[in-house]
């Protein structure tokens, strides 16, 4: 069992979403920072779709009612475990009774801690992911809070070797601020100017932002496009309203909306958007969608080479 | 990537929208209720999830193992198949849903249409609507064929909360909210019914192509 002893004001369980239920209405959800949620759950030899804690907005802390490995990944924080400092995307092992302290985030906005096993709450439409707005998923639908306690799924393979910390060179450059974009299904009916504004500027990311979107200061479009009859969009989708500022959407966006997505961001660059903070910026670069596949085939690829290079740093021990 | 009358676009690394056309209309919203229900039954390896729109229909699928292109052309091939008459009539269910003409904005609607109350749930009662597509939150059906003498725009100021099972009007719409949401629709009613139930095998009650009528309960 792990218990909320002190809450951050944002806490939730997610894992990689609702994939299968869109045309009910029902947002993916899950986490906002896929890559932080591989590789947090690579470390300590989950699947990579386990689910975990993502953590945000302050300092708190957690206790372990049991021996467990578990790992920090996302946002960078400073953080203790029985007093000592723990590191990021590192194997660690937690004593029954250990407490985790996270002071604070330094950087980014969402922190994710995997457990090894995984968190273990009701699957609700094939994920675990906490879908806030409609109180469903996660646990009981809800924030986490001081008091709640959580237990671990049995772990499936052989215990990981405390320690093994991920390589620099699989790690996304988070601190460059580059997202690479797609051509959205609108992206035609926009001339080349509202495509210079978009690509030659960088977007600093407003306050008003959350897991349903991020609304992107900067230059607006002055080109906005009709409004259109409504269809599906995704996660990653950048939306150019009336007033030509562009909101890009996040995992508990709705499933479809009216508003043209002149780009889509590349599914392997949205945890670099999703670890900006109000008043950072981003800059977009335009890329195939054959390149974007290639990086998303990548990014899988190196996220197993962790799991991998996790599990035999193991064999080494 | 297009073929007649069709073109396909994608929506990021993992979707794919195919687009049936410019204008709204009951026919072509027909034709891609038929699509989508063809692609699912064509089981196409890697789609993960189809969301039918007005003129268009969206396929996910699973980008590690599919390419975009050689998707895009099989799905332009499986609609290039289908018109509305291919829609599966079995598929589409008739509902009835018991309201009680209660809500807040009943009043102002009648005044802002120059009917009265008795008058606005008459021809809210009297119509069949068909659901046109599911989105905004989970469960909520956006539901045409609004009788025009009730079409008003949507309150200028959202409301922060409207409760689940209000049963709204906004423009030549209907809807039922099924969670609690801001909502910006005129609140004529309320219903018992529930129209999102996460646990449920089919969580949302209503599904793209049903119909709906409304009947008056005290």
């Amino acid at each position: 069992m792990i218990a909320i002893e002190r809450a951050p004001p944002y806490l939730t369980v997610q894992d990689d979403g609702r994939r299968r239920s869109r045309a009910a209405g029902v947002p993916r959800a899950g986490a906002m920072d896929s890559f932080a949620l591989g590789a947090a759950n690579a470390v300590v030899g989950n699947s990579l779709s386990a689910a975990v804690l993502e953590w945000g907005l302050g300092g708190g802390s957690i206790r372990f009612e049991e021996e467990c490995f578990f790992a920090l990944a996302g946002a960078a924080p400073s953080a203790t475990l029985a007093g000592a400092p723990v590191a990021p995307l590192t194997t660690i092992q937690a004593r029954s009774g250990d407490e985790l302290v996270i002071n604070q985030l330094d950087s980014g906005w969402f922190l994710y801690i995997a457990f090894r096993g995984g968190l273990d709450v009701p699957v609700v439409l094939h994920s675990r992911s906490t879908y806030l707005p409609g109180k469903f998923g996660g646990f009981e639908g809800r924030l986490l809070r001081n008091g709640d306690s959580l237990r671990l799924r049995e772990p499936l393979g052989p215990a990981p070797s405390p320690g093994f910390h991920v390589p620099a060179n699989l790690i996304p450059a988070y601190a460059a601020g580059v997202v690479h974009v797609t051509p959205g299904p609108q992206g035609s009916l926009f001339n080349e100017h509202a495509w210079r504004s978009v690509l030659d500027n960088g977007f600093r990311i407003s306050n008003a932002s959350d897991r349903t979107g991020y609304r992107l200061e900067g230059t607006a479009l002055t080109m906005t496009g009709a409004a259109l009859a409504s269809e599906a969009g995704c996660p990653g989708a950048i939306q150019v309203p009336g007033d030509g500022k562009l909101i890009a959407l996040m995992a508990d966006a709705p499933t479809v909306g009216g508003y043209p997505k002149i780009a889509v961001i590349s599914e392997p660059d949205l945890p670099i958007l999703a670890q900006r903070q109000p008043g950072q910026t981003v800059r977009f670069e335009l890329i195939t969608i054959e390149q974007s596949q290639r990086a998303a085939r990548r990014r899988a690829s190196e996220l197993n080479t962790i799991r991998h290079l996790a599990e035999s740093s193991l064999r080494r021990a | 990537m297009t073929s007649p009358g069709l073109e396909a676009l994608s929506l990021g690394d993992s979707a794919i929208t195919i687009r049936f056309g410019t204008e709204k209309s009951p026919a072509l919203l027909a034709r891609i209720q038929a699509a989508a229900a063809t692609i699912a039954r064509a089981k196409l390896e890697g789609v993960e999830d189809i969301v039918p729109a007005y003129l268009a229909v969206t396929v996910f699928y699973d980008t590690l193992n599919r390419n975009y292109a050689d998707l895009a052309a099989q799905l332009l091939k499986v609609c290039e198949s289908v018109d509305e008459k291919a829609a599966d009539p079995a598929g589409a269910r008739e509902h009835v849903i018991p309201t009680r003409y209660d809500g807040i904005d009943l009043e102002s609607v009648a005044a802002a249409t120059g009917l009265s109350t008795e008058e606005v749930i008459t021809r809210h009662t009297a119509r069949t609507y068909r659901v046109d597509l599911l989105g905004f939150v989970p469960g909520f059906a956006y539901m045409s064929e609004l009788d025009e003498s009730l079409a008003l725009p949507r309150l200028s100021q959202p409301r922060p909360r409207v409760a689940a099972g209000s049963v709204a009007i906004a423009a030549h719409q209907t809807a039922v909210y099924p969670l609690d949401t801001p909502g910006g629709w005129h609140i004529i009613g309320t219903t018992e019914v529930v129209m999102f139930d996460p646990i449920r095998s089919e969580p949302a009650l209503l599904r793209a192509g049903d119909t709906v009528r409304f009947e008056r309960v005290k």
